[in-house]
């Protein structure tokens, strides 16, 4: 009897792939039809579908001058006249917005001032590249990029900065490229992550809508300026977009006619007549039954995506909730069973997984790497009146997520004091699965920041997880403009510099706030990188003030707008700076907030306690990478680390948390939004680490920074429940201004091992629960595998790791995002 | 004398534990993973891997009033053990933490004190402290003051051991306990001798005693499965045999494994199992 290795479910897969065995699909029972729609466009590189860009273009060009909210309208419905539909073979779930296989599509109104030169480099960019056809990047360089030039709001956000903020946010390059130090996301993406109120569209659909809007109309005071000129324009432009999405659907129904006509296949005939009314009725009337629901938020939500380019893709919100009405109805009636819920799910699933986020900024690839979009679903969690909302549907998408292997959706679930032992165990044996899911959020954390913030109790129960980590309640958050990513590391590194970074040399980019020599006390060097902290953090809000003003000109959402009540009683799209009765949660992130803690705590120990070496040899030391001081950087290795439980580094770490909650309490209100303080970095941390020299933590020059609130890379050494107690002991709670942390934990197959290692998993959570960490994370996979992967990357094609609030293809990511992700501590069981 | 203080152990107790390891054993077992434990002395152990060599640092030799330090070959520290004095000063110095001193002293609310950070993680699942070896009954009033102190904090305990003790300790540490890891290692006295050092009748002896004074106490009864030792079904079988009717008792058998291999190089001992 000796030790086996134990392996998570995804790695027997894969093991058993390399065998030799081809018959996977067998393994997983009645599921063959998913998977063979996912065999057909799995590890397929994405190619560039031009449509979308195409026919916003030409529709722009002849609306010019119109309300914004009006041409956005009139290019939908363009789209939706003119783009090719899509019904895949064997597919259930109808409509797609691109080619075969997996795509990306444009959004030229973001980046068509630099789409010409761009285009060209993406098929060989290191993160995520992109195929494009030869006749479409013609058209792209010829016709699409020439008319958005000096019209995106990428240019005019520059012309707005002043120069001490612009040298803060972008590099002095033609492109203005981001230097990854107070980095702006505003112009990559046209909306941070958002989640609709699917439900009136399944209770009522368009047509209700649209109904409703011909009301409101009729109401309007024909003499009343405003009346005529903002709120009318709005009112036609979701009619528009009412219209439009219905015949978008129609022109579905009307292929799969065609299709019927053609097919040989008596079942499959009868699928595609089936698909063919179920188009015909939703979205624009309410949804009968299960499959019609389901098809119904599908369109929406792809038609979202044609809207507008939406920060991690439009979220599905809670699934589990507003699908369940149908889903009990059909059940009762025996019109469907579990397994063909879980075969329409699946289906939805490889429908998600063909469509790409493309980023045509290099800043934007690199943020997202792995061609990630999170497709963001809910369950679990609370009902409005504070009941536990887990049902069977719950345990279907669960089932779901440990049966079919593949990184959409993303997720995640809910968890609350009352959460049922069965409940966290499933969750738990989904997560030992190995492949990431789901993400958990914490109800204990979310829902009293969020009464905080002014929501009713109804509201608050009722949050849907959104994007990577975070939450939204539809109907009432009303914020939409896209964040400021700020790398403290060179903060830090502008404390050594005296204003200055090693990557920039002489230039001044910060403020100078003494020379490294002039520091007596750890606490005037501590007092000099606050000051660094808040010089960026005063660039970061500028720069959201111009962001927000400037957004309210470049882009509008009739569609959101018309799935949000507080827009349509309003009558102000979404993207507007105030919307009567919202409540608007932005955020700000804290990049490389273990680094900065490490540093500091490095240099108040090893200068100012030990006495081992003085600032001016770490600046020494730093400048020369350390190369000839392995004495002096294994000193600051091995001094107190965040992550180990340890106050001498947690209490520096609260410090830094407080100091900017500090300074967001004072002036986010002149913003008009609640900036909330986030660590959530998705791959960022990468980019930003490239333009950071050595760092007192004793990391080398341009290696990636600490993610999130994790731990830096292999730092924590005193397992999981430290990491965690770390987080904890680094929070104020004392003060509302916070939202996500993001938390990864790595844990090795063995840790969880069987029934046992299931209870344990549940009891680890229960406790992240009690700790009120807003979310947690787990990789359940064998070191070994990691470094196997990299190494025979054609053996592990279908390989998916946590990286930071989604999954993705371990060999889709870069080596720097890899290596990244194998330095990630490993918790062994004991 | 304590080595070790694990969080975040599973596998040792039921729910999420806290193990204390104490420093001593009467047992020298050949497999032990944990060599690092065996004595009741500190000492020091040494990472060559961590080291970062002569030709870079000398800052060990250079802190050593004994001269107990000298360079091999490949420029890595060999302690000279007949001339170490444990003083720890090459602990303290080395600034890659190659060093490691094995067994330090704490006060009884010192290791609670630790053991209570994680205390949020025991109260799902029923964990809490393990305390383990070394032989946690060798230092017997400690460990009855540790574990009546952890009751006092409520905190629910175990304690793991090797049963090779007088008796009265164990049964005064009983009392307060809420579960009980005890190895039964093997029937066979001689085979027991030999690759354990001691004899099982003690051992043998004191878990029937404790089954008759605590027969509600669970027990979890394992053994170390050891090529060559214990590994026969019939040895196998006697164990079970002689934990049939025991009260309370779960039975486990762990799986050899060589992961202690590294520490015994750390401390200038060898590996019995590879002789």
């Amino acid at each position: 009897m000796t030790e086996e290795k134990i392996f998570s479910g995804q790695e027997e897969r894969i093991l058993s792939e390399i065998k030799g065995n081809k018959n996977i699909a067998g393994l997983h029972g009645p599921k063959n039809r998913a998977f063979a729609l996912l065999k057909r466009v799995q590890g397929q590189k994405p190619v560039i579908d031009i449509e979308r860009g195409l026919y916003f273009t030409r529709s722009f060009k002849e609306t010019e001058g119109q309300p914004m909210i009006l041409r956005w309208a009139k290019a939908l419905k363009y789209y939706a006249e003119q783009a090719t539909v899509y019904i895949d073979d064997d597919q259930l779930i109808a409509g797609r917005i691109g080619r075969s296989g997996r795509y990306g599509i444009l959004y030229p109104e973001l980046d068509g001032d630099i789409m010409g030169d761009a285009i060209g480099q993406l098929p060989d960019r290191e993160t995520s590249p992109f195929d494009i056809d030869g006749n479409d990047a013609r058209l792209i360089a010829e016709e699409i990029a020439p008319y958005w030039k000096g019209k995106t709001f990428h240019e005019d956000l520059i012309k707005a900065l002043t120069p001490k903020t612009a040298a803060l946010t972008y590099n002095n390059d033609k492109d203005f490229s981001s230097r990854f130090i107070v980095n702006e996301t505003a112009s990559f993406r046209s909306s941070i992550q958002w989640v609709h109120d699917y439900e009136i569209v399944l209770q009522q659909g368009f047509f209700g809508i649209r109904t409703e809007m011909g009301e409101k109309l009729r109401q309007l005071d024909p003499f009343s300026p405003i009346d005529q000129t903002e709120k009318k324009p709005f009112i036609e432009a979701v009619i528009i977009v009412c219209d439009a999405i219905t015949l978008w659907a129609r022109r579905h129904a009307e292929l799969a006619d065609e299709k019927a006509l053609q097919e040989n296949d008596l079942s499959r005939r009868t699928e595609l007549k089936n698909i063919a009314e179920i188009c015909r009725r939703v979205p624009e009337y309410p949804a009968r039954n299960f499959r019609e629901a389901v098809q119904s938020q599908w369109f929406t939500q792809l038609f979202s995506r044609v809207e507008q380019k939406t920060g991690t893709v439009i979220s599905n919100g809670r699934m589990d909730q507003y699908l369940y009405p149908f889903y009990e109805k059909d059940i009762k009636e025996g019109l469907i069973t579990d397994n063909d819920v879980q075969e329409i799910f699946d289906c939805e699933w490889v429908a998600m997984s063909q469509y790409i986020d493309l980023y045509i900024s290099s800043a934007g690839g690199a943020f997202n790497e792995g061609y990630a979009h999170w497709e963001a679903v809910t369950v679990g969690g609370q009902t409005p009146d504070g009941q536990d909302a887990v049902n069977d549907l719950t345990y279907v998408l669960l089932k779901s997520k440990r049966e079919f292997p593949l990184n959409y959706p993303d997720l995640a679930a809910r968890v609350h004091t009352r959460s049922t032992q069965q409940y966290l165990a499933e969750v738990a044996e989904t997560i030992k699965e190995g492949s990431g899911f789901p993400k958990l959020i914490n109800d204990e954390e979310v829902i009293p920041l969020l009464l905080a913030k002014g929501a009713d109790f109804a509201e608050a129960y009722d949050y849907s997880v959104s994007g990577c980590a975070e939450c939204r309640m539809p109907n009432r958050d009303t914020y939409t403009s896209p964040n400021a990513y700020i790398n403290f590391a060179a903060a830090l590194e502008m404390t050594i510099y005296n204003g200055r970074m090693a990557k920039y040399g002489s230039e001044l980019i910060g403020i100078e706030t003494g020379e490294i020599d002039t520091f007596i006390s750890f606490d005037e060097f501590f007092a000099a990188y606050l000051q660094q902290q808040k010089n960026f953090l005063k660039h970061a809000f500028i720069q959201q003030h111009e962001i927000i003003r400037l957004r309210a000109n470049h882009f509008a959402s009739p569609l959101g707008s018309a799935l949000h009540k507080l827009c349509r009683s309003s009558l102000v799209d979404i993207h507007q700076p105030h919307i009567d009765g919202g409540i608007d949660l932005g955020y700000f992130e804290f990049i490389g907030y273990a680094t900065v803690i490490d540093s500091l705590a490095a240099i108040k120990k090893i200068v100012f306690e030990d006495r081992k070496a003085t600032l001016a040899q770490i600046k020494e030391a730093m400048t020369k990478n350390f190369a000839g001081y392995d004495i002096l950087r294994q000193r600051l290795l091995n001094a107190p680390k965040y992550g180990n439980n340890d106050s001498y580094a947690d209490e520096l770490g609260k410090r830094l948390d407080k100091e900017a909650l500090l300074f967001t309490r004072k002036y986010s209100a002149e913003l008009g939004v609640n900036l909330d303080l986030r660590y959530v970095p998705f791959t960022s941390h990468v980019p930003f680490g490239k333009v950071v020299g050595a760092t007192p933590n004793g990391r080398l020059a341009w290696t990636p920074l600490s993610d999130g609130s994790s731990a830096s890379q292999g730092a924590d050494t005193y397992g999981p429940t430290a990491v965690l107690l770390s987080n904890f002991a680094t929070k104020n709670y004392q003060y509302h201004e916070r939202a996500a942390r993001l938390l990864n934990v790595k844990l090795s197959p063995a840790c969880v091992r069987g029934e046992k290692g299931t209870k344990k998993l549940v009891d680890f959570i229960e406790a992240w629960r009690d700790l009120k960490l807003w979310h947690i994370q787990f990789n359940v996979i064998n070191q070994e595998t990691l470094i196997a992967a990299q190494k025979n990357p054609e053996n592990y094609r279908n390989l998916l790791v946590r990286i930071a609030g989604y999954s993705a293809y371990f060999t889709d990511l870069s080596i720097d995002l890899q290596n990244d992700i194998i330095a990630r501590t490993q918790n062994e069981a004991i | 004398m304590i080595f070790n203080i694990q969080q975040y152990s599973l596998h040792d107790g039921p729910g999420i534990r806290t193990i204390v390891f104490m420093k001593g054993c009467p047992l020298r077992c050949r497999w032990c993973c944990n060599p690092e434990s065996q004595k009741t002395k500190p000492e020091i152990s040494y990472d060559a891997n961590k080291c970062l060599g002569k030709k870079i640092c000398n800052e060990c030799e250079k802190i050593c009033d004994a001269g107990a330090i000298e360079f091999s070959d490949l420029h890595k520290a060999v302690i000279q053990r007949d001339k170490c004095s444990s003083c720890m000063k090459c602990v303290h110095e080395c600034p890659a933490k190659a060093y490691k001193a094995e067994g330090h002293q704490y006060s009884i609310k010192e290791v609670l004190d630790i053991v209570e950070k994680d205390s949020i993680f025991y109260r799902h699942g029923n964990g809490g402290l393990t305390v383990s070896g070394g032989e946690p009954l060798m230092q017997g009033e400690f460990l009855i003051q540790l574990l009546r102190q952890a009751k006092k904090r409520r905190l629910t305990t175990a304690i793991e051991t090797c049963g090779y003790a007088d008796y009265p300790i164990l049964k005064q540490a009983a009392k307060y306990l809420d579960a009980i890891l005890f190895d039964i290692k093997s029937l066979d006295e001689q085979q027991h001798i030999a690759y354990t050092g001691k004899t099982n009748r003690k051992i043998l002896q004191n878990f029937d005693n404790l089954c008759r004074d605590f027969p509600k106490l669970p027990k979890y009864a394992r053994t170390p499965v050891i090529p060559g030792f214990n590994d026969s079904p019939d040895d196998l079988l006697a164990i079970k045999n002689y934990l049939a009717n025991k009260p309370e008792t779960v039975y486990e058998q762990l799986p050899y494994h060589r992961f202690g291999v590294a520490k015994y190089n750390a401390l200038g001992r060898r590996y019995m199992m590879d002789e």
